[in-house]
């Protein structure tokens, strides 16, 4: 019993940190096609962000979390300004994003080498102590990450379904050409979905930050995670998304006490690759017909 | 105009050859020469991974996973098994054939952005298993060696026997066989490129519906090229380990995978030479930066943004832009169907 | 008057000139029709005006205000509606979001109950159909709701990408009854269809697009009655 509740607390943690990242890597997938390789950067930089402002600058808590996102959310802006607008509409915009950002992320992280040091640091925005339940402990972190999570998802989810703004995004996903039809910007709005995303992704990688630490490398197992995720889910599924994040979280906390946490990752890649041979469109995605 | 591009390209392979055939008669240099035997192997993995990603379309990130299962399918060959290395590096080169068509198998059927994830992702399970292995398969008198060898890897399974052959002059033996496999690579890309197999990859990007009405199935061809392609990538893996006598897990570096991405991007991602340009450049430029190692990420970053958002083509395009080569540039936009020219 | 002025229009798509240069004037009011063969660019004429295809050359004037190589959204926003070839739905959203997506501008959607109104009046069905997800609409349905959204645009001009295109003849005949109620009405129509016969009797001009280029521009009767006209066209 106690052993479930230990599960479920750090499953249910794991995939709020993942569920907050990668809402913002499906948006981006379903409305532009781009793998943004650069998450694991933006990630390293909210954390290191959110820790410098209240480190070097003492600002309290949740203003060093806000300034971290507004960080993560310039970085994403500045992406789709200098690389994905540039090549909107050119050929093999895919394979080319997917590289730019690959070389964007790189420098991201060797900035954050360069001004913050190769060695690990502790994340400076954490809850200390917990609470008892029964004979186990929940740590207040785990509480704060969950919560914070939770309210994002649904502050998310309430934008794209009830607001304008959200009505816009949805439909550019589900097609760019209407919607412009329409008289949606969509430019206005793909910079809007790499800030967005920019932001979430900061929150994330602070979250992430006061579980292992910082480093500026610490963003690459969770991007890999988070595409994971949003492979599993059906590439671009939002809401398919955060219910694969939580699963996987889950899974993970699971492995993680049967077989150690050193293979916990390898086992969890090896059931995604099983995963997408069996349904190679995603749990949650449809099954696209070709039309020529 | 009859001058066939196919011609052209082997006699320009053959002239590059024979250059690099004298240079050890020309400088003795051990320095030079390693460096250059160093190129050869990533020219190798450039051009083999050009063929999967720029021609046959295949957005496979496990190149340098396949590399590392050539090099450490070489070691543990000749290590266990006691074979000779050249035998073990054919060999070995014939396994990465194997892995590459279960890997091609399971990704294949899969559209673009998902094949990139779980190529990246099969590289990475392989990276854990090796590194988080830590039972002992045997105990050398180094201490406990795990079956792929864990975070240390393999040393001391032989090497290619040009030491007792040349004495301290081994390195040109490494240096010629080098040079060999990469015009053997090579002249291989020019065959892909120019043959049927790059034949059937234009027609399915330019008239996918036609080349599939004729009978072009895309995922065969994939796995050809694929499959093939992987020879030489694990070979050159194969290669690397004899050259080097070590092989550790840091063959599978996300590192490296970008430097040699960077080197196909830059070169000209899907034609005939890029590759080789490409990697030549930025291998230059990576020893030029040594003296300010701690830019070199950024430095790659940038080239890598840069390139792709400036030069789609690379610099082959921008060159071949004046050129009028058509079967170099595959991925040049279809030509206009003649019966809607105007008249 | 005339309402929209096109002016030596040239699109390419890459070497390939497609359209070579045509103009052609819509009047208020009017209901024009751009009819041809497939192939010569009909399309590609509709998505250069309301700027999905860049225009290489030429210019498109609405209200005597240009608009060449505007962004789409400003396009809209100037009163040009375009109802794209084959619906462009949004798949997944309901049959009432579909439609509120058509008045996403301020200024329509200021307007939104009045217009939704309207749209239900004009296509009963589809206020019966209004929770419904789009993909699950027959194809009759979904052109209805294509060109209810275009509706609720409001705008100055309603074009009309092959609102026949795949239907069956009977549901054919409603989506013309359709068009031809909004031009009595007064709007200014601009269609395209590849059936030149159906259209010659409804609408006030023809205008026939042969590879690229306007190749005749006179009233549906004269189309009727130009035998060589009619013999070109069917024989090219």
């Amino acid at each position: 019993m106690d052993v479930a509740t230990q599960i479920l607390i750090s499953g249910l943690t794991l995939g709020a940190v993942y569920a907050v990242s990668t809402i913002g890597l499906a948006l981006i997938f379903g409305a532009l096609n781009m793998l943004n390789m650069a998450q694991g950067g933006l990630l390293a930089l909210g954390g290191y962000i959110a820790m410098w402002a209240m480190q070097a600058m003492g600002w309290p808590a949740p203003l060093a979390a806000l300034a971290a996102m507004a960080a993560g959310s310039l970085a994403g802006g500045l992406i789709f300004v200098a690389a994905a607008r540039p090549m909107l509409g050119g050929e093999g915009f895919e394979t080319r994003i997917f590289i730019a950002t690959i070389g964007i992320g790189l420098m991201l992280e060797s900035v954050i080498l360069k001004l913050f040091g190769p060695q690990p640091q502790a994340q400076s925005l954490k809850l200390e102590g917990g609470i008892m339940l029964g004979q186990v402990n929940l740590p207040w972190q785990n509480a704060l990450i969950f919560g914070t999570a939770l309210l994002m998802l649904v502050l998310v989810a309430g934008m794209l379904n009830r607001s304008r703004l959200g009505r816009a995004i949805r439909a550019t996903s589900m097609n760019r050409d209407a919607a412009q039809l329409m008289g949606v910007p969509i430019r206005r709005i793909y910079l809007t979905i790499l800030m967005l995303s920019g932001a979430l992704a900061a929150l994330s990688g602070i979250m992430i930050s006061s579980m292992s630490g910082l480093l500026p490398n610490m963003g690459a197992d969770p991007m890999l995670k988070a595409f994971i995720i949003c492979v599993v889910a059906g590439l671009g599924n939002v809401p398919g998304a955060a219910l694969t994040a939580f699963a996987i979280g889950m899974l993970e906390a699971v492995i993680q006490y049967i077989f150690g946490v050193q293979y916990a990752f390898a086992i969890l890649l090896c059931l995604v690759i099983a995963v997408l041979i069996w349904r190679p469109q995603g749990v949650f995605g449809q099954k696209e017909v070709v039309r020529l | 105009m009859i001058r066939s591009p196919v011609r052209r390209d082997v006699v320009i392979a053959l002239v590059l050859f024979l250059l690099m055939l004298a240079v050890p008669l020309l400088t003795g240099t051990r320095y030079v020469l390693t460096q250059l035997t160093v190129f050869f192997i990533w020219a190798v993995v450039a051009s083999q991974w050009n063929l999967v990603l720029g021609v046959a379309g295949i957005f496979s990130l496990a190149q340098m996973a396949l590399f590392a299962v050539g090099a450490y399918a070489t070691a543990m060959l000749a290590y266990y098994i006691g074979l000779m290395l050249p035998a073990a590096m054919l060999l070995a080169a014939l396994v990465t054939v194997g892995v590459s068509l279960v890997i091609g198998f399971a990704c294949l059927r899969l559209k673009g952005p998902y094949v990139a994830l779980l190529t990246l992702a099969i590289g990475q399970v392989m990276y854990l298993l090796v590194v988080n292995d830590t039972a002992c398969f045997t105990t050398p008198a180094s201490g406990c060696l795990p079956l792929f060898g864990g975070a240390r890897g393999f040393s001391r399974f032989g090497d290619l026997g040009f030491r007792d052959l040349l004495g301290s002059k081994w390195y040109v033996g490494h240096y010629y066989t080098g040079l060999v496999l990469l015009l053997a690579a090579q002249l291989f890309c020019i065959a892909i490129i120019h043959g049927p197999l790059g034949l059937a990859f234009r027609g399915l990007r330019d008239n996918p519906g036609l080349a599939l009405a004729r009978g072009v199935s895309r995922m065969r061809y994939q796995l050809w090229v694929f499959g093939l392609s992987a020879f030489f990538t694990g070979l050159a893996g194969a290669f690397h380990a004899a050259h080097f006598g070590v092989v550790g897990p840091t063959a599978f570096a996300f590192a490296m995978l970008l430097f040699i991405l960077a080197m196909i991007v830059v070169g000209g991602l899907g034609t005939t030479w890029g590759p080789l340009i490409g990697a030549a450049l930025l291998m230059w430029a990576d020893e030029g930066l040594r003296e300010v190692s701690d830019w070199r990420e950024i430095g790659i970053g940038l080239v890598l943004a840069g390139c792709v958002i400036l030069f789609p083509k690379g610099l082959a395009g921008i060159r071949l832009r004046f050129s009028q080569g058509r079967g170099q540039r595959p991925d040049a936009p279809p030509a206009p169907p003649p019966h809607t020219k105007p008249v | 008057m005339s309402l929209l002025e096109i002016s030596g229009l040239e699109v390419a798509y890459g070497v390939q000139r497609v359209i070579r240069g045509i103009s052609l004037t819509i009047k208020e009011g009017e209901f024009a029709a751009l009819v041809g063969p497939n192939g010569h660019g009909k399309t590609t004429v509709l998505r250069a005006i309301s700027g999905l295809a860049r225009a290489r050359a030429g210019e498109i004037r609405l209200d005597g205000k240009a608009l060449t190589r505007a962004r789409p959204d400003r396009i809209v926003a100037a009163g040009i509606i375009h109802v794209p070839q084959g619906d462009l739905l949004f798949p997944g959203m309901s049959v009432l979001d579909n439609l509120r997506m058509g008045a996403y501008l301020p200024e329509a959607a200021r307007d939104e109950a009045r217009r939704l109104d309207e749209v239900f009046t004009l296509l009963p069905k589809l206020r019966d159909r209004q929770t419904q997800t789009a993909s699950t609409l027959s194809g009759g349905e979904r052109r209805m709701v294509g060109i209810g959204r275009g509706l609720m645009a409001g705008g100055r001009i309603l074009m009309l990408d092959e609102p026949s295109l795949g239907l069956a003849p009977i549901v054919i005949d409603q989506i013309y009854e359709l068009v031809q109620a909004l031009a009595k009405s007064g709007r200014t129509i601009l269609v395209v269809e590849e059936n030149a016969i159906r259209i010659a009797d409804m609408a006030d001009r023809m205008h026939l697009l042969d590879n690229g280029a306007i190749a005749w521009s006179g009233t549906g009767q004269e189309f009727l009655s130009s035998p060589e006209i009619f013999a070109t066209y069917l024989g090219g």
